[in-house]
């Protein structure tokens, strides 16, 4: 393929230019996956040299350490408090008392069962004394993988805790040499609102983070990759294990008998997956262009009320959902109002298949969600577009610029440049959109020919409501519908990737300060 | 003024005029397509003929009925229920939020680049999977059922931080020259903060206190799991959703609709008087993540 | 001397046995309670009546919860654990609460009650395998029709074609949900006289299924049906909220009656489902009879399941059940209530009754029928002609097929080898053409039946051998149900050639 020089590009139509770097994309991914695997590799090496000095670094510090130093290795902390460091010492100390109580009271318990997830399942007895059945229940599966995660993550984070202690002795043993004073406590307070304050704003919301969405991610990958459903709960009936990629084969197999029907699971979530895609496109662009023309049209130079009509609009936003979508749907049945409204004024003689048709239904929820979305879009677009400087359409008007090319040449660019990596985040929230199918839809009209073990998939069915069906169905199979959440992140990342490598502007971020 | 340029001037203005009208005869179309379902909810409220859905819009028979009725049931106890998460919710969300944004708009520290990117992966994770796992750990914590709503506000809250795209890209429009002056005048970090970043920043602060306000009214797949077969924890949306039920529809179905008015009410209130700050903090923000 | 001392030994710990039987239960449980909406403040004063009155001094602090009957099953599996003590529950959700441990079986003695004083079918709705896990509650869980006699004459009621063009010259909708709903649309194929018949062991698994819908007497069915949905006016709805928004027909159930005598007035009209035509001959609609069920979820505590079991046992006997038809006008289960003359005569169960005799007793249903049975309706309504209609059982048939096997030249035996009462060691081979080899080690029979072949009975064996659809005739040296039998340990070959069946020993 011909390369441009940077003159030669910017000649280029946009949609050439678009091309082109499409093109470039697709012709880096070899020499990218390539340049991926030397750095991965060369990353192990260094991660691989890192612990090797690391290693010798702690030898070094335990060999030439004082004796502070190397009680230290044991009692984390006993330098800190040794050279008078107290504050520092006490926390070292208490979190080691705390590691190593947890880790024998249940860390370790939860560690050694994490191979197996667990060894004996409920059992129950009859008293025949009491003419009653009482059941035993034994090893949860659901909490040893639980508790097994975490206490991995617990066990990584005293190594490092360690770590940080062992360097600490040293550092403190190079300052003290120098003739230097360590910091004291009091310095600590100073520098968690000071330097370190980004550490201290920081601490909360990763906390969070890290046990409410990295541990329940890290979880349901896990889930992937065991029986865990329904029929196998892990602890009232039976216990649930490892079963390695058997779900993914599932999946991700083309053969019909395995999707349970007249078609295989492959091609049922090659379907669902391109609805999602079609409406994820349909949905984030109809509210984009609506929504930046409502926004405009209020703008305009002599339209009256303009805030009469924001707040008219703003009211969707504020309704919740769950009410206003619930009436919408039943608006649009096919004895609901709409239909009802056409008959009586005679413009049909039977009532539109607004839900019952796969091709209506599918169109319909791309209809409702532009009165959903355009409030959004009419209040992000209104602020941008009074940015535009206004010399520039003055320039045009000069020029002879009609209202069209202003539009094409000036806004849009403009709009385009500043919120791409909106529209980008728009579409994956879009893929994501569960309110709008669940409460419209709930995923139907069915779809005869897909696959049914997993749930009846619906034409308007997103792989996220998909994925609620099948969590919720009839066999609550958790295990496929972690397979179908890992899919649903690998079209996204996939998706983002060809996207940020596409569309220049979403890379840098300080480009827009 | 030539007589030419003159006549020019008045063919655009009359064809301002004609588009000027044109664009008012469809805003008022769009009001009325975007106002129709809303009214309805409220007038479907004020029937009293027959409590279950209808083929019409206008009742026969007005009465306040459904809402006293309204509150002989639990309704009080979910509206409540809600009301406390949505505010602890707006409360403790918004020190997230704003602790994130303006720690990765602010500082330059090892680890910024790295950690939102893992952040930005980390969303990329449909959320509604954690559901089951987050439902045992807070039933391990025996933050379930009855006691729903304080979990309810840990989740909500904990993973607030990775929505701090909006807000960063408020801050970062406040130059950087004002906290480096700040600095050479001998001001902490946290000083800069209160002292001169959070003045500037109204309204973000609104616009995120607004959203975080706003999401526990209109929230049902969670808060169903976490509160199931519990009267006591349940919040709105799940305890007016669960009156759709075949049994109760024809028994309730006004009284979801007055019951959705209610919940409608305080967000639209709230949203009234503070729009301003909203379109100021989602234009500030939400284009530049 | 010797026999009369251990008399009196037995005779006096039976009686203590009595005793501290009846002591042990005395006490206070806080139990939760999962019922309709509509019945929670009955069931509250129920559970003081039986505070009140049992003899055993128990007494129960009680939370009701209002948990929908159609939606137990999800709001169970969720977190067994934490689910109510007691609670209600459609029949179709059986399969799937036994599966997760989510019901008590019932005592021996408990177990012989319940099924000496309910209708049988109620009965076998509760039973998985010969295992009795639930309590009747009601019977009336079946559908009809409601009409508005203002836009349907009376003598129309009968035809379904005849009831389509009434509706279709009324501009009103006939809803009847068969695109949603593998409840209702198995009417069409009932009427046919085809079935879907499936069978459960002791543990909620099923083994075998009987289905015939895929068959001529099935595209009758579905012919019949392609006349309702392709009508403009057909509703695929199971409310008789309908009525309010242009219905003049809905086929719902009993629960529906108020409402709808509430909307329609004198102009309600309650009959059996009507017959359809197909190729000059008539098929009058079937139905579901079907049952909602209260169950008791396991305890750890034995005592407590013993008292949960009363309570049950007699929120589900006669006198409850009758207060709950008064009340709510829910149909009970109770043979001595359902032939009381009050219930006799209440209209809505007096139609359920006129469409009885075309009514089939649910019984157990996989959960994944119903998804897969739902798709027929949509299959239906988009087909253009017979060879559509035929697809659209084809499409069932794989799906049915691909769940369970349908073969009817394979051979599908389960069983156990040891111990087998003990569902744990239950092994299911399917053969559509070749052999197996099976191991039944000497080990094994120690906790089974066969220990020593000879002196042990080896007549009830253990194998359960399913040939296709149905369990097959005998093959050989067994009674019932359980054909095969390994006379002795051994290591065996079970060659199957699609007729017969034979078993070498290796």
């Amino acid at each position: 393929m011909k390369q441009y020089s940077d003159l030669e590009f910017l000649k280029l139509s946009r949609g050439q230019k678009l091309l082109y770097r499409l093109q470039r994309f697709l012709i880096s991914i070899p020499v990218g996956i390539g340049r991926f695997f030397m750095k991965l590799i060369r990353a192990l090496g260094k991660l691989f040299a890192g612990i090797g000095r690391d290693l010798g670094e702690i030898g070094a510090t335990f060999a030439q350490g004082d004796w502070k130093t190397k009680t230290s290795f044991f009692i984390m902390g006993f330098g800190n408090l040794a050279r008078g460091q107290i504050l520092r010492g006490i926390l070292f100390l208490v979190f080691e008392a705390v590691f190593i109580a947890y880790m024998v009271m249940s860390g370790g318990y939860w560690l050694s069962m994490l191979p197996s997830l667990g060894i004996t399942g409920p059992s129950e007895e009859y008293s025949e004394v009491l003419d009653a059945y009482v059941t035993k229940y034994h090893d949860n599966s659901f909490q040893i993988l639980l508790y097994g995660v975490l206490t991995i993550f617990f066990v990584i984070a005293f190594i490092y805790t360690w770590r940080v202690n062992v360097r600490q002795n040293r550092m403190a043993e190079k300052i003290l040499a120098s003739g230097k004073k360590l910091k004291s406590g009091r310095d600590d307070l100073r520098s968690v609102v000071d330097d370190q304050f980004h550490k201290t704003l920081l601490a909360l919301p990763l906390t969070g983070i890290l046990v409410f969405t990295v541990l329940p991610i890290f979880f349901m990958i896990l889930v992937a990759f065991t029986n865990y459903d329904g029929t196998h709960n892990g602890y009232t009936n039976s216990l649930f294990t490892w079963v390695g990629l058997d779900n993914f084969n599932t999946m991700l197999s083309w053969d019909v008998t395995g999707g349970a029907g007249t078609q295989s699971y492959a091609a049922t979530f090659g379907e669902v997956l391109l609805w999602t895609l079609i409406w994820a496109f349909f949905a984030t662009f109809t509210n984009y262009f609506l929504g930046m023309f409502v926004a405009m049209a209020i703008n305009k130079k002599g339209i009256r009320f303009k805030k009469g009509w924001r707040t008219i609009l703003v009211l969707t936003i504020a309704i919740p959902q769950f009410i206003s979508l619930l009436y919408v749907s039943k608006m649009f049945a096919k004895n609901g109002i709409v239909n009802g409204f056409l008959m009586s004024m005679g413009w049909i003689q039977q009532a539109l298949p607004f839900w019952e048709d796969p091709t209506w239904a599918r169109v319909t929820v791309i209809l409702i969600n532009i009165w959903i979305g355009i409030p959004y879009l009419m209040l992000i677009t209104t602020g941008i577009l009074m940015n535009i400087p206004a010399d520039l359409y003055e320039s045009a008007r000069i020029d002879g610029a009609n209202a069209w090319q202003q539009y094409r040449k000036i806004t849009l660019p403009y709009m385009l440049f500043v919120t791409g990596p909106y529209l980008l985040t728009s579409f994956t929230g879009n893929m994501n959109n569960f309110n709008v199918i669940f409460l419209l839809t709930g995923g139907a009209p069915v779809n005869p020919a897909a696959s049914s073990a997993a749930g009846a998939v619906g034409y308007t069915d997103l792989l996220i409501t998909w994925l609620f069906k099948i969590t919720m169905g009839a066999e609550s199979q958790y295990y496929l519908a972690s397979v179908i959440g890992i899919l649903v992140f690998v079209v996204v990342a996939l998706i983002s990737l060809v996207v940020y490598n596409v569309l220049p502007s979403i890379k840098n971020e300080e480009d827009f300060r | 003024m030539s007589e030419a340029t003159a006549k020019r001037h008045m063919g655009l203005r009359a064809s301002r005029t004609v588009s000027n009208t044109l664009i008012h005869v469809l805003l008022i179309v769009i009001s009325i397509i975007w106002l129709i379902p809303f009214v309805c909810i409220v007038l479907q409220s004020f029937r009293v003929e027959n409590t279950g859905p209808v083929g019409y819009i206008i009742p026969h028979q007005w009465g306040t009925g459904n809402y006293t009725r309204l509150f002989q049931t639990d309704f009080p106890r979910w509206y409540t229920n809600t009301f406390i998460a949505a505010l602890a919710t707006a409360a403790l969300q918004t020190v997230i939020v704003l602790c994130m944004s303006y720690t990765l708009s602010r500082f330059r520290f090892k680890m910024r680049q790295p950690l939102m990117r893992f952040m930005l992966i980390l969303g990329m994770f449909p959320g509604m999977l954690s559901m089951i796992i987050l439902y045992r750990v807070l039933k391990d914590l025996g933050l379930t059922q009855a006691n729903a709503v304080p979990g309810l506000i840990l989740v909500y809250v904990a993973s607030s931080g990775m929505g701090y795209y909006v807000s960063k890209g408020f801050f970062d429009t406040i130059p950087m020259s004002l906290d480096e002056a700040a600095r050479v005048d001998g001001a902490t970090r946290a000083k800069i903060l209160y002292k001169i970043i959070l003045p500037l920043s109204k309204p973000i602060v609104i616009y995120t206190i607004l959203t975080a306000f706003m999401g526990p009214w209109g929230d049902y797949v969670f808060a169903r799991y976490i509160a199931f077969g519990t009267s006591a924890g349940k919040n709105v949306a799940v305890g007016l959703y669960d009156w759709l039920n075949k049994d109760q529809i024809s028994n309730c179905y006004t009284m979801f609709c007055a019951g959705g008015v209610l919940v409608a009410l305080p967000v639209t209130i709230l949203f009234l008087f503070l729009q301003k700050y909203y379109v100021e903090g989602v234009t500030g923000g939400a284009v530049k993540g | 001397m010797k026999k009369l001392l251990a008399f009196v030994l037995a005779a006096v710990m039976a009686l203590s046995v009595c005793l501290t039987a009846s002591a042990e239960l005395a006490g206070t449980y806080d139990i939760t309670i999962w019922v309709a909406e509509n019945a929670v403040a009955l069931t509250e004063k129920q559970v003081q009546d039986f505070n009140a009155t049992n003899t055993d001094g128990i007494v129960f602090n009680a939370t009701i919860e209002a948990v929908s009957e159609a939606d137990a099953a999800t709001q169970m599996i969720t977190d067994v654990e934490a689910g109510g003590d007691i609670f209600c529950f459609a029949q179709d959700q059986f399969a799937r609460l036994v599966q997760a441990n989510a019901l008590a079986k019932l005592g021996t003695k408990a177990a012989e009650t319940v099924t000496a004083n309910n209708d049988p079918a109620t009965v076998a709705a509760s039973t998985s395998g010969d295992v009795l896990y639930a309590y009747p509650l009601t019977a009336d869980n079946g559908y009809f029709m409601y009409y508005d006699k203002s836009v349907i004459p009376e003598e129309d009621v009968d035809s379904m074609e005849k009831l389509i063009a009434d509706c279709e010259a009324a501009q009103k909708y006939f809803a009847f949900e068969q695109q949603t709903s593998a409840w209702y649309l198995a009417s069409f194929f009932f009427a046919t006289g085809c079935k879907s018949e499936w069978k459960t062991d002791d543990e909620g698994n099923f083994i075998s299924v009987n289905d015939t819908f895929n068959s001529p007497a099935g595209l009758i069915a579905v012919k019949g049906m392609k006349k309702l949905v392709s009508s403009p006016f057909h509703l695929s709805s199971g409310s008789v909220n309908e009525f309010n928004s242009g219905a003049a027909i809905v086929v719902s159930g009993t629960w529906d009656y108020t409402a709808a005598k509430e909307i329609l007035g004198d102009n309600l009209g309650v009959t059996d489902l009507p017959s359809f035509e197909v190729d000059g001959k008539e098929y009058h609609l079937g139905s579901f009879s079907g049952c909602k069920l209260m169950g008791v979820k396991p305890q750890v505590d034995a005592v407590k399941a013993a008292a949960l079991h009363k309570l049950a046992q007699y929120l589900t006997g006669e006198k409850a059940q009758m207060e709950r038809f008064e009340e709510l006008a829910w149909g009970p289960s109770n043979l001595a209530d359902q032939a009381s003359e009050a219930v006799q005569a209440n209209p809505g169960l007096a139609a359920l009754i006129a469409q009885s005799p075309y009514a089939v007793p649910q019984g157990q249903i996989h959960g994944s029928w119903w998804d897969i049975a739902k798709v027929i309706g949509e299959d239906v309504k988009n087909a253009t002609d017979d060879a559509g209609l035929q697809a659209a059982l084809d499409n069932y048939y794989d799906k049915i097929s691909s769940l369970f096997t349908l073969d009817t030249s394979a051979l599908l035996f389960v069983g156990a080898w040891n111990n087998w009462n003990n569902a744990d060691d239950t092994d299911t081979y399917y053969l559509k053409d070749g052999s197996v080899t099976l191991d039944v080690p000497q080990s094994d029979y120690m906790g089974g039946r066969i220990v020593n072949p000879g002196s042990w009975d080896t007549d009830k064996g253990f194998q359960q051998v399913t040939e296709g659809k149905e369990l097959i005739q005998d093959l050989g040296e067994d009674i019932g149900d359980n054909n095969i039998v390994f006379l002795a340990p051994g290591n065996y070959t079970v060659t199957w050639d699609g007729t017969a069946i034979t078993i070498a020993a290796n």
